[in-house]
């Protein structure tokens, strides 16, 4: 019998009626404005194995990204389940979410118990993560005064210190320098060969998808066009976008 | 209502250590902050003081504790109630990350604020003794009066979180808002004494923030007994509204990342 980290059946997500709607726009236009709706992922069902590192792919505004937000529970699905089996989840994407008055520290910190780790664990960990992270002296400044290189290679090190059961990452393998990219590609390496981690990489490099994954999920408007082996999705994946 | 005590708990952590962040923060960006946390209210009881003590004539007893207690109270409501309007928008880049309770948010930002009341609190403590206020038990009364008062707070905080998120307005209008029951609180005048009778009864009960400010009053300055029957009904109304808005936020959080 395998075991499924990850369970998704009939999932929906629709971007509608959820325009923002002003009082003084209220009082000046009588007629009902027009609510859109744009349905970003439509009847997806799929299973994700434990120890699995599943790739999505996909043209840009195919719901990649909406799914692991769904996934990592910021949005609701409209219509269907998740099943996380009860594993903690963590989200790492581009333009990070940090508190940029604080410093790196409090904000390594802050993230880590939004993530649900304790005090004390973070504390313990916290050298690690400033250290794999390369900051040195600027993780007592405010994250503010950080480059985008460095921002992401904090959010990276956090993510890949403090491990959940599910780490899902939305592009951001290409972070940094020459050598932070071979380190994070090594640390990705490590994670893979963790039997319990389960991880979901989007990402637009076929490349680092065919090194790491262990199965790809082509997503095509919201729906699933392909699902399965790596190179064969692949594959079709690139022919299909020449 | 369990998922909210089970909530609490385990984001409490996150909440103190953010809050304590975030004065820290403000603190080290610039030179003498937290002197403007004491210099601000102080300020502003003078300009009171001159205007409607000496200009308008309309002095009390203790007149600058009077406004001070007033102003101390009002500052929190309303820094609490504009923040709590745009507080998802301000914490885009966490809300958009990770998932948490939206109401954590106004909690943190309470724990900022309350820690500034504190001080202020303590500029009170020192006033009463230069004026040399006569001490009571009644000053007890405060705590009770604090509780109900954060209670009210929170409860208004959840529901303007929520339209704040939908409404794009909401700002301005709240502003407004808070404007006219700034004018009608009796922040720098005695409600009861300056307003023709069965009104003030009005402003002074069925406002809030009216009636604890002036219980306040009552309780650190004048010595005298509070009222315990508004004081309960306003604890529950609180706890009502508070319940009425955790469950408001419970329900529609996960889309207000969407509208973002």
């Amino acid at each position: 019998m395998r075991e499924y980290a990850i369970e998704v059946k009939d999932l929906c997500v629709n971007y509608r009626n959820l325009q923002k709607y002003s009082i003084k726009q209220n009082f000046f236009s009588f007629k009902r404005r027009k609510t859109e709706q744009f349905e970003a992922v439509k009847n997806v069902s799929f299973s994700v194995e434990k120890g699995e590192i599943l790739g999505i792919v996909g043209r840009n505004g195919s719901g990649k990204s909406t799914l692991l937000k769904t996934l990592a529970g910021i949005f609701s699905p409209d219509s269907g389940t998740i099943d996380m089996k009860g594993h903690s989840v963590s989200l790492l994407s581009i333009g990070v979410g940090f508190q940029t008055e604080l410093t790196g520290r409090e904000n390594i910190m802050l993230s880590g118990m939004l993530l649900g780790f304790s005090q004390e664990f973070i504390k313990e960990k916290m050298e690690e993560i400033i250290e794999f992270s390369e900051l040195g002296k600027f993780i007592d400044m405010p994250v503010k005064s950080y480059s985008s290189g460095m921002h992401s290679k904090l959010a990276f090190s956090i993510t890949a210190i403090l491990e959940t059961d599910i780490m899902m990452i939305d592009e951001v393998l290409s972070v940094g320098d020459t050598k932070f990219k071979k380190k994070s590609y090594a640390k990705m390496k490590s994670l893979i060969n963790d039997q319990d981690r389960t991880v979901l990489i989007v990402s637009h490099s076929s490349d680092t998808l065919r090194q790491l994954c262990t199965s790809i999920l082509w997503l095509h408007d919201g729906v699933i066009k392909m699902q399965g082996d790596t190179k064969e999705v692949l594959a079709a994946y690139e022919e299909f976008m020449k | 209502m369990s998922r909210f005590f089970h909530d609490l708990h385990k984001y409490k952590n996150y909440t103190i250590y953010s809050a304590k962040s975030d004065l820290k923060s403000e603190v080290a960006s610039s030179y003498l902050n937290w002197l403007w946390w004491i210099l601000d209210p102080i300020c502003f009881m003078l300009i009171y003081t001159f205007i409607f003590g000496v200009v308008f004539d309309a002095s009390e007893q203790y007149f600058p504790v009077f406004i001070f207690i007033g102003l101390t109270m009002w500052n929190f409501f309303n820094r609490l109630m504009l923040s709590s309007i745009k507080i998802v928008k301000s914490n885009k880049s966490i809300v958009s990350k990770v998932y948490l309770p939206k109401y954590i948010l106004i909690l943190e930002k309470m724990g900022v604020e309350a820690f500034k009341m504190g001080i202020s609190f303590l500029i009170v403590i020192a006033m009463m003794i230069v004026y040399r206020v006569p001490v009571t038990w009644n000053i007890l009364c405060a705590i009770p009066i604090l509780i109900v008062f954060f209670i009210i707070c929170f409860g208004f905080a959840t529901i303007l979180l929520h339209f704040g998120v939908f409404v794009q307005d909401l700002f301005n209008v709240t502003q407004i808002g808070l404007r006219l029951v700034f004018y009608m609180t009796g922040i720098f005048y005695n409600l009861s004494t300056r307003i023709p009778s069965p009104y003030s009864d009005y402003l002074s009960h069925l406002n809030p923030v009216a009636f604890l400010m002036t219980s306040m009053r009552k309780a650190l300055l004048y010595g005298e007994m509070i009222s315990w029957k508004w004081l309960g009904l306003w604890c529950l109304v609180g706890l009502l509204i508070s319940a009425v808005g955790i469950h408001t936020i419970y329900k529609n959080e996960n889309s207000y990342v969407k509208v973002l």
